[in-house]
């Protein structure tokens, strides 16, 4: 039974839906870009050097551990050019760049290439990083600070900074509809509410991102806020104020959907969003923090393993 | 193929084939030299004393290792024995091969000249119907039925099914089968039960087949088009636990496929075993014949009568899309249990990868085992197969292929599954065998 053709040959199934890791990445990024090109818009040049250095130095570094790993070369995938889209838009646009190229060292190094590589990173990669140069350096990422040369035509006071040190009264003056059309101070790709919420929704349908986390936390963010705001009206913000600033969009649709740091079941994808979200309201109204998303999601990351094991018996197992 | 649909926050879902309100009548393929069959062989029956090269056989004649083996075929064209050697299948499993010439006067006009060429031994045994025989002579009847399952003592049967669902994608043989020959299944059935004595016979079919598979006298219960719902252990789990609860799923029950009954049926009216196989066959332009083959025809007569040819790197697939296996010669042989034979283009292959798993969750998601396939796939591609059967459920996997179909890092997940369970079944037979 031997002929000169050669056949390919090879297991089942012969057939496979077409979906790939890249296509994914490049689905993501471009709903990324939906907050991205408003932040470049409304922060000038400056803020396209900083997405364009993240997300160049994001590919370096990886390339770089491949070479030292001797591992095959693996940036075709988009996973670093997207953590460094993620990192650059948490930042300010007025970020030096030896604090982006540091980011993404930690990010695409520290916070997924010494675990292994894509899909082995206990953290989401762009939150680490992030965390890590915000305690470093925090003066940098003090957004009052950092954008004092721009000039708005809208309340440049970073809004989050206002409901902490004055009460929810401070930010009375934000109008819901100006915080979901961008008009606030804060990182280049996390301000602009609508292109966020259009660009998850997108995911959302596409099944690039899972909605049980987006909607649970978003719903976390919003019940927890409620229940502060009817405790003390005074002292803490309603919960459209928490929904639309800081990084709750971004983190809600972009940064707790990372596939390797998030759940795969049903209920625990619940459970997991819906705990990120009271967490960003609670460290936001009673932490030392100004900003709970990306703490909250850190800590959603760490106990993802141990509700991800609230799962359906598998077949034939048990009664 | 069917690529992932535009919206995915739904779990992705794949229907079976349903076949035409009027299906064409199969082409009807011989063999035009020779045949060839591919008889399981076990490590005990090494030697085969039965046949040797240059034999004459005739049409319906048992060909197996030994007088007693368990697994053997019958010829499907009277010929003569050229060539027996050893084919090495999935997995390291080992078959004979067994090559017969077919005469060339046998070769067209089956009708006339099987009738005398014909292999008596059948007809004799079979005046009086009964599971032994069957047992002896139509294991090798299209559609492949299993009657050891009545011999099991640990396990009674309580119940015979009878599926008129393909289990496959694109395969239609069995609802082909229900459609145009609903008579000779009820007459299957009728013995069957007869033989066996177990008057509990249940017959599954699609939807759309609900009132015709009503004459054939069974219980007749409908499984929907969603694969992989036809899977014979989903059946038991969905469609028969529910009837007798826990009771059905823990005896045993012997799944008979609807050509395989209409053929047990036409074997003892007839007294001459039908040994033609019907098959969906794909092209590369993802056109659907049904074709009417003997058993052991080539796939190289089947290429021909289509007018495919084969380049180098394109695939050929002997069973589903899902399920089946590719085959690495145009010798390969159509057998009892081929439903379906896919030819792919070089073009629509996808390629597997090795990167790491990414969680996605696509596969748990699909999974109809509720398999952790996320973690599973960890322990499986790190080689702890033990941990991956004690923690991870490993054997509670259908073999449905749904995960390597989802799965966005492109791993050989469902290989990787029925790798770990080959190696440790032959752990576990090597470990009988020492103690």
């Amino acid at each position: 039974m031997h002929s000169t053709l050669k056949l390919t040959v090879s297991h089942a199934p012969f057939w496979h839906n077409g979906s790939s890791i890249s296509s994914k990445s490049r689905n993501i990024l471009l709903a990324g870009l939906l907050a991205v090109i408003p932040g470049c818009l409304q922060y000038g040049i400056a803020a396209v050097g900083v997405v364009t250095l993240s997300i160049a130095s994001a590919i370096i570094w990886e390339l770089v551990i491949n070479f030292i790993s001797r591992r095959p070369v693996s940036v075709g995938d988009g996973n670093a050019a997207l953590i460094g889209m993620m990192f650059a838009m948490m930042l300010p646009a007025t970020t030096p760049w030896w604090a982006v190229v540091t980011g993404t060292f930690f990010a695409v190094v520290i916070g997924k290439e010494i675990f292994g590589g894509i899909g082995a990173n206990p953290f989401n990669p762009a939150v680490l990083a992030m965390t890590i140069v915000m305690v470093s350096w925090g003066y940098l990422f003090d957004f009052n600070a950092a954008l004092l040369n721009y000039q708005f035509d809208f309340n440049a006071v970073y809004p989050l900074v206002l409901s902490k040190s004055f009460g929810a009264s401070a930010v009375d003056s934000f109008a819901l509809t100006d915080l979901l059309m961008g008009k606030q101070i804060g990182g280049i790709g996390s301000t602009f509410g609508i292109g966020l919420i259009l660009g998850g929704v997108y995911l959302m349908l596409r099944g690039y991102i899972r909605w049980e986390i987006s909607i649970s936390f978003l719903a976390g963010v919003f019940a927890a806020a409620m229940g502060f705001n009817f405790f003390n009206p005074e002292l803490y913000a309603g919960p459209g104020f928490h929904l639309l600033t800081g990084y709750t969009l971004i983190g809600a649709f972009f940064l707790a959907t990372e596939d390797s740091s998030s759940p795969v079941n049903f209920i625990p994808m619940l459970a997991y969003g819906l705990l990120g979200g009271v967490l960003t309201v609670l460290i936001r109204n009673t932490g030392v923090h100004i900003d709970g998303v990306l703490y909250a999601i850190l800590i959603i990351n760490l106990v993802n393993p141990i509700i991800d094991k609230i799962r359906p018996k598998a077949l034939g197992k048990g009664v | 193929m069917i690529k992932r649909s535009f919206f995915g926050l739904v779990k992705p879902k794949l229907q079976y084939e349903i076949i035409d309100e009027a299906p064409a009548e199969p082409i009807s393929i011989s063999a035009s030299k020779q045949i060839l069959l591919l008889i399981d062989q076990f490590p005990d029956s090494a030697g085969n004393d039965l046949f040797k090269t240059g034999d004459e056989v005739r049409r319906g004649q048992k060909i197996a290792m030994a007088d007693d083996a368990p697994a053997y075929l019958l010829s499907s064209q009277s010929g003569q024995i050229s060539k027996i050697s050893e084919f090495v299948g999935m997995l390291g499993k080992k078959y004979m091969a067994v090559t017969i010439d077919v005469k060339p006067d046998a070769k067209r006009d089956v009708k006339s000249d099987a009738v005398r060429a014909v292999d008596e031994s059948f007809k004799k045994a079979c005046q009086a119907p009964s599971l032994d025989n069957a047992a002896k002579y139509l294991a090798g009847l299209p559609g492949k039925p299993d009657f050891s399952v009545f011999s099991d003592p640990e396990k009674p049967v309580k119940a015979i099914v009878v599926c008129g669902v393909d289990n496959d994608l694109l395969t239609t043989t069995n609802q082909y089968v229900v459609k145009n020959n609903i008579i000779a299944i009820k007459t299957g059935i009728d013995l069957i039960c007869k033989i066996s004595g177990i008057s509990h016979a249940i017959m599954v079919v699609p939807q759309h087949l609900e009132q015709v598979a009503g004459s054939s006298g069974a219980i007749v219960k409908t499984v929907d088009s969603e694969y992989p719902s036809a899977h014979p252990e989903l059946i038991v789990q969905h469609i028969l636990a529910s009837d007798d609860g826990k009771s059905m799923s823990e005896s045993g029950i012997a799944f008979f496929s609807a050509e395989a009954v209409s053929a047990i049926g036409a074997a003892y009216n007839t007294g001459i075993p039908p040994l033609e196989k019907i098959v969906t066959v794909i092209t590369k332009d993802g056109n659907k014949r049904l074709v009417s083959a003997p058993i052991g025809t080539p796939l190289q007569d089947i290429l021909s009568e289509f007018n495919e040819t084969l380049n180098e790197g394109d695939r050929v697939v002997f069973g589903g899309p899902m399920t089946g296996t590719s085959v690495f010669s145009t010798d390969y042989p159509v057998l009892p249990d081929t439903d379906t034979i896919i030819i792919q283009d070089k073009s629509q292959i996808t390629e597997r990868d090795d990167i790491a798993c990414i969680n996605c969750g696509e596969c748990v998601r699909v999974c109809p085992a509720n398999i952790q396939i996320n973690q599973l796939i960890r322990f499986l591609e790190a080689g702890q197969y033990e941990e991956a059967a004690d923690q991870w459920d490993l054997f509670s996997c259908i073999e449905c292929g749904f995960c390597s179909y989802v799965c966005e890092s492109r791993i050989p997940i469902f290989q990787h599954i029925k790798l770990a369970k080959h190696t440790l079944e032959s752990m576990k037979a090597a470990e009988e065998i020492n103690a």
